[in-house]
């Protein structure tokens, strides 16, 4: 690339490298604290009803793995379509991915000690008595969905350490970063239908086989689009809060937070989009064994609920972020991110303890749906959250902020929307 | 990567987005316009075929207005053969056009200033084509305005609950504002083709409909601005048209039609069939007009990825449909599967998969995205895959219905064919007037992507590259 700029590009090293000693240093011991500390609490506090414990435990399971999972989905997007301004940010989206690994450590209590609490088709007893779970007992069993998760976590964990120490591998070596984006790019085409089969089916097995008789086509996308919008969140903040500290500043820009934004809004557009779809398909045809779904979800307690996630995850984002302004301003971008992300809870919660609450008013004399959210569900979301900053936190600490060994780089830095 | 390697813009290190030593402004304008001013006697070649394959089709709707939709090949169950198989074929091909110049625009896709005038015309004939097969499907096509919602004195309104009618909203809007888009993008060009016009008609036509465009910093600005705007509106126009074509078969209980994925699987697909249209028409018009340097093989492999991503998207979604189908356990709903891999027209299911899942799967080999003659037959099998999708998707849920009793096998008639392969005619008669009239690439938004038009530009100072 020859420079028509008049000075030389140069990354200010103070802005790249987070110096231990720093506060950002300290958060892998504070997390795994938080971690241990909230997971701990999050049983104590269950007092010993295990499905209040796993089905917490999923929530913030599936919130988190959202995140990883856009981390992924992020990078190796940015390498397949060759972006140029994203380069700044993707060491964020890097270190997020490489959070994978750790969720996989997370998700192996789920397979073989909550299992049996959330999918009720692993009782073999129940699957005997049951026509329509006996009909799909070729799928689910507990022997294929160990199987199937095991690819799942061999894909995630392959894909991005791969991807992870191709970048850092060639930081500050500009001949190794022109290689190691050729290689990126080159893997990145089949990276994307592994990534897009895995979160489909971990979808269906970890969140749809919840309610075993229900089904949509459209399921894996719909959790595709949570996490699209997760990480798009997760980097506006962490980018914020890296600048607020002083660092990456005039290396991330204005114009890459009005990037984020614009992506943030595009799928708040892309989630409600599908989900609308969904459910809107559903009521039309208005099949009983698809409608009962939602059917649960908007009875007593959960209606308001179900009418938090509509107004939240469409109606607030959408006019929020349409303004140019709010895109570009450190604190309105925040503020989006944030909610997006609380309503990335919501929506985990909504897919998942409606399940449990189901199964409660069946077995009580009112048949009524109650919402109940204590101090499990606040302390698994914290434990899950402190594992996953404690991961996340101690690769950002490790390497360069951004990736400064991408042919691109200064492309990203320079980068300005007109 | 030394094989291809593509020439190199010296500011950005990213690919020269028009090729050739030297090409200065004024060649772009030439080398678009002339093919206009100047004719080949090679338009007349593709021309005339066109024109007699528009006259089957005028023939083949004469009769039918004359007999009756009887001509056709409806029966009991399939009440719905090849006129919504080709409605919904053509309105997804009208897709790629506004794709290229909105949803490419908004991701600063400069690569599509040289394709996105063609495609947007392509677009927008596509709409003309699709629209014609619902207006005779009705049967009395004089009374095709009922679907709008007009006061009157009976009191009759149409039944907004159906997704046919929402049709009519999605289709209408998405041609106008497409129409909008490309006459805005158009208006620059047409200043151009009226200042060099020869003949006092070419200056009144084009002048008339350039608008008085100047040129001016302040027409830039309200164009650049009308642009914006007009992308920001196609966008969701893009999604929804197909997403409501999507709905006239998902929201029904028939199993084959209702499936939850069928909106974002039917947009994929639309942009799947869209792009390779603009690759059947676009590689013979590079070759014919000599535009290879501006529609660049370059361009021609980022359509290629195109099709094999959204042609792989299309299969995630047959996929999807076969696997819940399976797991859902629903025993009408695995009939209607195997009824199409194995039923009376498992030949068109395999046709179907083949050239919509397997061929575009070629498009991993970079040799084949840059070979001219694989990308026009891969495009060919692309369009004949997108229709068989439709037919798939429209007679085998149909033609066993829920009533063995009233199962039965639709044959299309000859008036069935001739009035699709008219449509074609029709199609390929507006596309030769487009190019033999019009600016067949945007030349005012081509010229803004060259190097040349960079402030950082120095002359001819090459730099190193990657």
């Amino acid at each position: 690339m020859s420079h028509a700029h008049d000075k030389p590009f140069v990354l200010p090293a103070d802005q790249i490298h987070i110096p231990a000693g720093s506060m950002w240093r300290k958060m892998p011991i504070i997390g795994l604290l938080l971690g241990a500390g909230g997971l701990g609490g999050a049983w104590a506090t269950s007092h010993g009803d295990s499905h209040a414990f796993w089905y917490a435990y999923l929530v913030a399971y599936m919130v988190f793995l959202a995140i990883a999972l856009g981390g992924l989905f992020f990078v190796i997007v940015q390498h397949l379509v060759r972006a140029g301004w994203s380069i700044a940010v993707r060491r964020i989206a890097e270190n997020a991915m490489i959070t994978l690994p750790v969720m996989v450590l997370l998700g192996l209590p789920i397979i073989f000690l909550g299992a049996h609490d959330l999918y009720h088709w692993m009782d073999v007893a129940a699957v005997e008595h049951d026509v329509m779970l006996n009909a799909k007992k070729s799928y689910l069993n507990e022997t294929s969905f160990l199987i199937r998760m095991g690819v799942y976590f061999l894909v995630w964990t392959g894909l991005s350490v791969f991807f992870y120490a191709k970048s850092t591998g060639s930081d500050g070596n500009p001949e190794a970063g022109i290689r190691a984006a050729h290689s990126m790019r080159f893997w990145a085409a089949p990276a994307v239908a592994l990534f897009a089969l895995s979160l489909t089916f971990a979808a269906f097995d970890l969140l749809m086989s919840l309610d075993p008789h229900w089904f949509s086509t459209m399921f894996g996308v719909y959790y595709f689009a949570g996490s699209a919008l997760s990480i798009f969140s997760f980097i506006s903040l962490t980018v914020v809060l890296l600048h607020k500290s002083g660092y990456l500043r005039g290396v991330v820009t204005t114009e890459h937070y009005h990037d984020l934004g614009k992506f943030l809004f595009g799928f708040t557009v892309f989630y409600t989009y599908i989900a609308f779809s969904q459910y809107f398909l559903i009521w039309y045809a208005n099949i009983p064994e698809e409608t009962m779904w939602f059917g649960y979800r908007i009875a007593d307690d959960f209606l308001p609920l179900t009418f938090l996630l509509a107004g939240g995850r469409f109606f607030i984002p959408f006019f929020f972020l349409l303004r140019r302004g709010v895109k570009r301003n450190a604190f309105t971008l925040t503020l989006a991110a944030v909610w997006i992300l609380f309503m990335q809870v919501v929506d985990m919660y909504w897919l998942v303890q409606p399940v449990l609450a189901h199964h409660h008013a069946l077995e009580s004399a009112d048949h009524v749906m109650h919402l109940h959210i204590g101090p499990v569900d606040f302390l698994a979301l914290l434990g899950v959250a402190g594992v996953f900053i404690a991961g996340f936190t101690w690769a950002l600490g490790r390497k360069a902020l951004v990736p400064t060994g991408d042919p691109r780089i200064e492309e990203s830095v320079r980068f300005e929307n007109f | 990567m030394a094989k291809y390697q593509d020439e190199l813009d010296p500011i950005t290190g990213r690919m020269e987005l028009v090729e050739g030593d030297h090409v200065t402004f004024h060649d772009v304008t030439e080398a678009v316009a002339r093919p206009i001013e100047i004719p080949s006697s090679r338009w007349w070649i593709a021309f005339i075929p066109s024109v007699m394959l528009l006259g089957v089709y005028l023939i083949s709707i004469a009769y039918l207005l004359y007999m009756g939709t009887g001509i056709w090949g409806l029966n009991n169950p399939v009440a719905w053969g090849w006129a919504i198989v080709n409605f919904v074929f053509w309105v997804g091909i009208g897709h790629a056009g506004t794709l290229i110049s909105a949803v490419l625009f908004l991701f600063r896709q400069k690569w599509r200033t040289s394709i996105n005038r063609a495609a947007e015309a392509m677009t927008i004939f596509a709409v003309i084509c699709a629209l014609q097969f619902p207006t005779f499907h009705t049967g009395r096509p004089w009374f095709i305005y009922w679907p709008l919602p007009l006061p009157n004195q009976m009191d009759m309104w149409p039944n907004f609950r159906s997704p046919l009618l929402w049709d009519v909203f999605a289709v209408s809007t998405y041609f106008t504002v497409s129409l909008l888009f490309w006459y805005v993008g158009l208006i620059p060009d047409l200043a151009t083709m009226r200042d060099r016009a020869k003949t006092p008609i070419r200056r009144f036509a084009y002048g008339l409909f350039s608008l008085g465009w100047r040129g001016s910093t302040r027409h830039w600005l309200n164009y650049e601005k009308a642009y914006m705007i007009l992308a920001g509106l196609s966008t969701p126009l893009v999604l929804s048209v197909h997403t409501i074509v999507s709905f006239d078969f998902a929201a029904s209980q028939l199993p084959g039609w209702h499936t939850t994925i069928f909106p974002p699987y039917f947009v994929a697909g639309a942009i799947f069939s869209g792009f390779a249209m603009v690759l059947t028409l676009l590689l013979p018009v590079r070759a014919w007009f000599k535009l290879e340097h501006i529609i660049t093989v370059k361009h021609l492999e980022n359509m290629a990825k195109i099709i094999l991503l959204t042609g792989t998207m299309v299969g995630y979604a047959y996929a999807m449909e076969f696997f819940i189908a399976w797991y859902s356990g629903n025993p009408y709903e695995s009939f209607a599967f195997q009824n199409r891999l194995f039923g009376d027209y498992w030949w068109a299911y395999w046709i179907m998969v083949s050239c919509n899942v397997i061929s575009p799967q070629f498009f991993w080999f970079k040799r084949i995205r840059r070979s001219v003659v694989w990308l026009f037959i891969l495009s060919i099998f692309v369009n004949i895959g997108m229709w068989f999708e439709r037919f798939v998707i429209t007679v085998t849920s149909l033609h066993h219905d829920f009533l063995p009793s009233s199962w039965d096998y639709y044959s299309p008639t000859v008036w069935d064919v001739s009035t699709l392969v008219g449509s074609f005619g029709l199609f390929f008669t507006l596309f030769c007037l487009f190019v033999r009239y019009l600016p067949t690439v945007a030349i005012g938004e081509v010229k803004s992507v060259m190097a040349i038009a960079n402030p950082h530009h120095h002359g001819d100072s090459h730099g190193e590259h990657h």
